[in-house]
């Protein structure tokens, strides 16, 4: 049988977030992958269409902002919605987030309920 | 026609190596690829750190900036660390992670820098020094991360720290875990990282 | 040797997951659940034949003083590193297909391309891969008649290249080479031993250099396709990421780098752009010299 939840690829470097994530996204109905940093996250997503990424921004090999310019550009072309979640909240981040192709902005720690309504609210119209 | 072999050696083999003078000057030229040659062909050459240092705070090509200090991390010394260690702070998410990344690789002297970077005022900075320490590979990684968990006041360091130090994690940390919730309560991620961790 | 002193079946589900997150960082290779039985056996193994008698401390020493023994034996043990004829094929089948029909038309198409194409099979080990990629485009390849093919052959240990030279093979490594490419291409020496036709021998330029050192690998450049398979696993973090410097360098923009099937550059270098063709993951030097 297959799995016909959104699909949702968690990027993030700490193994404890990515469990986090994830736990809380799979109760929230969606299939969830995990890459350990952008170049990753980029691979992943040249084999499989994700419905959405959850990225974080400090990682190693190819941080966040970079994870999503290159998502967006030709050589991935992901139209799916990015959601950033980073620890940093110096002013300007959220532009450059922005800038490089996400949809929302948010600082961690996010709690349960507001990823999970953030995750279905991005995703809303994908067949669950 | 088919196959060819190639008996002469490609006419670069004869061709002299270009001189370290040649490759500092380089390291400033307008072509991104020629300073990436460049910083890659002075692996090895001492004199060259301090220039090598001044272009990773000048280089905006990711690229460029990746050779620099693929070049730099081989030379474990005092100077690099403290140069590179101030890249923590950036602004620039593409220069600190890379400069995080080759921190880790420095395990000679990058100790001697860590007790300012935990003492630094800005918590990024702590955060960025626990994902140094989650890859260097020296003893007392452990020690200091098991300090910021106990003592750092923000919330987003010792979850960072926790993680750091989940793959060496011991009996004798369990205690220093329930410690860190208590001391923050109301923080739902390292609850549940400390709940997975002791189970 | 001794049955004392071994973890046995004794690695615990937690024990299991740290080795498994710590090797997957090391060397991008991951190994599921059902691996188990196969990787405790290996560990075993390596645990035995170095000076620790416990996991953790030989976990512990393999991890905080990166010990690049152990971590060599630890790969010895749980990969194929044993080379041979057509291994890992569909990456060749890639090539004829998809990547040189790009490479030349990058260069102009095949009426227009200015010089040889240039193929670089580093590690070479004792032939087979570099040979593999000659068979397959005399046999297969159209457009061989009317384009120059260099290839070239590098490896670090003289000894391996040496015998690559010779040619002289065993049934182990020509077990994947269909009979009638056998009989047009070996020689039977006897004693199970064929030996490579003269014209592939000789058409098959070999080097002896260490992929680390710029230097060394500074002649060479313009490659149009790199297989760099089974060795960037055994390299520690700065090594692999010069080796990637050095590759780059040795590729002409566009160029496509094969690596092995478990690995990924996604743990080494972000300096080459991945492209998913039909048959997997390959990388690409981007085109612009800058991006
Ligand atoms: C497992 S073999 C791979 C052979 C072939 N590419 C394959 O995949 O079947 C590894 C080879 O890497 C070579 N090697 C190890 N370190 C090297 C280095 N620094 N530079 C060049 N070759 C190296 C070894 O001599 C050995 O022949």
């Amino acid at each position: 049988m297959t799995d016909n939840r959104p699909k949702v690829l968690v990027v993030d470097d700490a193994a404890t977030v990515r469990l986090y994530h994830r736990t809380l996204l799979d109760e929230a109905g969606f299939e969830v992958a995990e890459a350990a940093n952008g170049l990753e996250a980029v691979e992943a997503a040249l084999s499989t269409a994700f419905d959405l990424f959850v990225v974080d921004v400090n990682m190693p090999k190819m941080n966040g902002y970079t994870c999503v310019e290159t998502l967006r550009s030709e050589t991935v072309g992901t139209p799916a919605p990015v959601l950033m979640i980073s620890t940093e909240d110096r002013p300007g981040d959220a532009d450059r987030a922005y800038a490089a192709g996400a949809n929302l902005y948010l600082v961690k720690p996010v709690n349960a309920e507001r990823l999970a309504r953030v995750a279905r609210m991005l995703t809303a119209g994908v067949a669950a | 026609m088919g196959l060819v072999r190639r008996n002469a050696p490609p006419p670069e083999e004869t061709a002299a190596p270009p001189t370290t003078g040649t490759l500092m000057r380089q390291l400033d030229d307008a072509d991104p690829d020629c300073r990436r040659e460049a910083a890659l062909g002075l692996g090895g050459v001492a004199e060259a750190v301090p220039a090598l240092l001044r272009r990773v705070a000048a280089e905006t090509d990711p690229l460029v900036r990746d050779a620099v200090l693929t070049t730099l991390a081989a030379h474990d010394t005092a100077a690099v660390a403290t140069g590179l260690g101030g890249h923590l702070a950036s602004d620039d998410a593409g220069l600190r992670t890379a400069a995080a990344e080759a921190l880790a690789t420095m395990p000679v002297s990058v100790p001697a820098i860590i007790p300012g970077l935990l003492a630094d005022p800005d918590h990024d900075v702590r955060v960025m020094t626990a994902m140094v320490l989650a890859d260097l590979p020296h003893p007392g990684s452990q020690t200091w991360l098991a300090q910021m968990i106990a003592e750092d006041d923000h919330p987003n360091v010792v979850t960072a720290a926790i993680d750091a130090l989940l793959p060496s994690l011991e009996l004798e940390h369990h205690d220093l875990l329930r410690a860190a919730v208590q001391r923050f309560p109301d923080d739902p991620f390292l609850r549940f990282t400390v709940e997975a961790a002791l189970r | 040797m001794t049955s004392a002193a071994t973890t046995g079946a004794g690695l615990s589900q937690a024990d299991f997951e740290k080795f498994r997150d710590y090797f997957y960082k090391r060397t991008g290779i991951q190994f599921t659940s059902a691996k188990r039985y196969f990787v405790d056996k290996r560990i075993d193994a390596c645990i035995r034949n170095s000076q620790f008698d416990t996991f953790t401390s030989w976990f512990a020493a393999l991890r905080l003083n990166d010990r690049s023994d152990l971590l060599q034996e630890l790969i010895n043990q749980l990969t194929v590193n044993e080379t041979y004829f057509l291994r890992e094929d569909y990456q060749f089948d890639s090539m004829l297909r998809t990547v040189l029909p790009d490479v030349l038309a990058l260069r102009g198409g095949p009426n227009r391309i200015v010089g040889p194409l240039k193929i670089l099979s580093l590690p070479c080990s004792t032939g087979e891969e570099p040979y593999s990629i000659a068979l397959r485009l005399l046999e297969e390849w159209d457009l061989i008649d009317r384009i120059d093919v260099e290839i070239h052959g590098a490896d670090i240990d003289s000894d391996v290249l040496s015998r690559a030279r010779h040619a002289s093979y065993g049934e182990r490594s020509l077990q994947r080479v269909p009979a009638k490419w056998r009989e047009k291409y070996f020689t039977p020496l006897g004693a199970g031993r064929f030996q490579l036709d003269e014209g592939i021998r000789g058409a098959v330029t070999l080097h002896q250099v260490n992929i680390c050192d710029t230097l060394a690998m500074r002649p060479f450049r313009e490659f149009d396709v790199i297989f760099c398979r089974n060795v960037l696993i055994y390299f520690d973090e700065l090594s692999s990421r010069r080796a990637a410097e050095n590759l780059y360098g040795a590729m002409r923009p566009g160029g496509y780098l094969f690596l092995g099937h478990s690995e990924s550059m996604s743990r080494i270098s972000p300096i080459f752009t991945p492209t998913r063709l039909p048959e997997g993951i390959v990388y690409q030097r981007p085109i612009g010299a800058n991006r």
